[in-house]
């Protein structure tokens, strides 16, 4: 609690320029030299006015922007990243409280390229994939086509043609040999004939 | 990352949704036509007409009373080449051998009538009406043996009776397969 206008230098009203410094603003005056001098040689005292407190750190900013103070890495890599995000239009460090090293952000954005890449050729590998397994395949009909034929065009047994033997026929090979040759003859001129008619070769 | 994976899922989908929608309407027409393998051709023609002649040169040399040379005469159809796998082949010469059989028996040559039958049985790929003409030329060659044996005498009363059994065994064989054929033909029918 301020005794006097002195002691209030925060809210007093401000003397003129050339009024001489009263004893109370001269000892108030060496104590924070003192304190900034502590403050500078990083020896901050623990316990400090807020008043104090406040003009320690407006004289730390102060020192800060003349150049004659070196922010740690860490607090310089904040402030740049901190930068360059709200130059792309993220938000500030600040209000994630995250902070993403620039050398990191670099190896992500290199492999960028090479996943475009990748992922083209796996598209391209994809749809030449589906073509070729898609592709209409050559059958070969087989059982159909036979089927097809007359049945007097095949080569057949004779068993229906001759039917049974009589014992007393036994030896009439000749006969029968006569008509199985007449029967087939007739399937194979039949064959052909109907094979010129159509143009095609029998 | 998601975002990329998104895309090459909805990539790959899309082209092959355009594929289906391409091919499955028009599907093109390359089946190739096989060739008939068994029809009647030339050459079971061909080898038809050698047996038909071969027959026919042994009627005339039979008609002649020369058995021998109408004996060479047939076995020379055993010895044609048909298309392979052709099923008039073993027909024809399932046929020839029973007359080939009844030739030598008329000339008492029963052992070797026997024996052209036998290796006819043997060889047929099937059952038909001219393996069971052949049994019936067996059981005849069967009961040429039993005349034989029983002009032998008392010594030859067993072997004619084993050989009447036998003739009746093939012709009961033989019987049987016309039985089971026509049965076949009249169900096909």
């Amino acid at each position: 609690m301020p005794t006097n206008d002195d002691d209030d230098f925060l809210t007093a009203a401000i003397p003129e320029p050339d009024t001489e410094a009263t004893p109370s603003e001269r000892m108030h005056a060496r104590t924070f030299a003192d304190i900034i001098d502590k403050t500078l040689t990083n020896r901050t005292p623990a316990a400090m006015s807020a008043d104090d407190r406040a003009l320690v750190e407006v004289a730390t900013v102060i020192r800060a922007a003349n150049g004659q103070i070196e922010l740690a890495p860490e607090k310089q890599r904040s402030i740049v990243e901190d930068a360059l995000r709200q130059a792309i239009g993220g938000a500030g460090a600040s209000g994630s409280g995250a902070i993403t090293p620039i050398g990191k952000r670099a190896r992500s954005k290199r492999w960028v390229p090479w996943a475009v890449s990748a992922v083209t050729t796996a598209i391209a590998a994809a749809a030449v994939l589906v073509l070729w397994f898609r592709a209409p395949k050559t059958r070969v009909v087989t059982e159909p086509t036979v089927a097809k034929l007359p049945e007097t065009w095949r080569s057949r047994p004779v068993d229906p043609l001759i039917g049974p033997i009589a014992r007393d026929s036994a030896g009439d090979a000749s006969s029968r040999i006569d008509y199985i040759f007449a029967d087939r003859l007739d399937g194979y001129r039949d064959r052909r004939l109907s094979g010129r008619a159509r143009g095609g070769k029998p | 990352m998601k975002t990329w994976l998104m895309l090459i899922t909805i990539t790959v989908l899309g082209i092959s949704a355009c594929s289906t929608n391409d091919r499955e309407p028009v599907p093109p027409s390359q089946t190739k036509t096989a060739e008939p393998t068994d029809v009647i051709d030339e050459e079971l023609m061909v080898s038809l007409a050698q047996a038909k002649n071969f027959h026919r040169k042994a009627k005339v040399y039979m008609s002649d009373g020369n058995l021998a040379l109408a004996t060479a005469s047939v076995r020379q159809i055993l010895s044609l080449r048909f298309p392979k796998g052709a099923p008039e082949a073993d027909d024809v010469r399932l046929d020839a051998r029973a007359l080939l059989a009844k030739l030598l028996v008329s000339q008492n040559q029963l052992e070797e009538a026997m024996r052209t039958v036998d290796e006819g049985l043997a060889s047929s790929q099937r059952e038909s009406f001219f393996v069971a003409n052949l049994y019936t030329v067996q059981g005849e060659i069967h009961e040429a043996r039993a005349a034989i044996a029983l002009g032998e005498g008392e010594a030859g009363k067993a072997k004619a009776t084993e050989e009447r059994r036998a003739a009746i065994a093939s012709y009961d064989r033989s019987i049987q397969i016309n039985e089971k054929l026509q049965k076949q033909l009249v169900d096909e029918k």
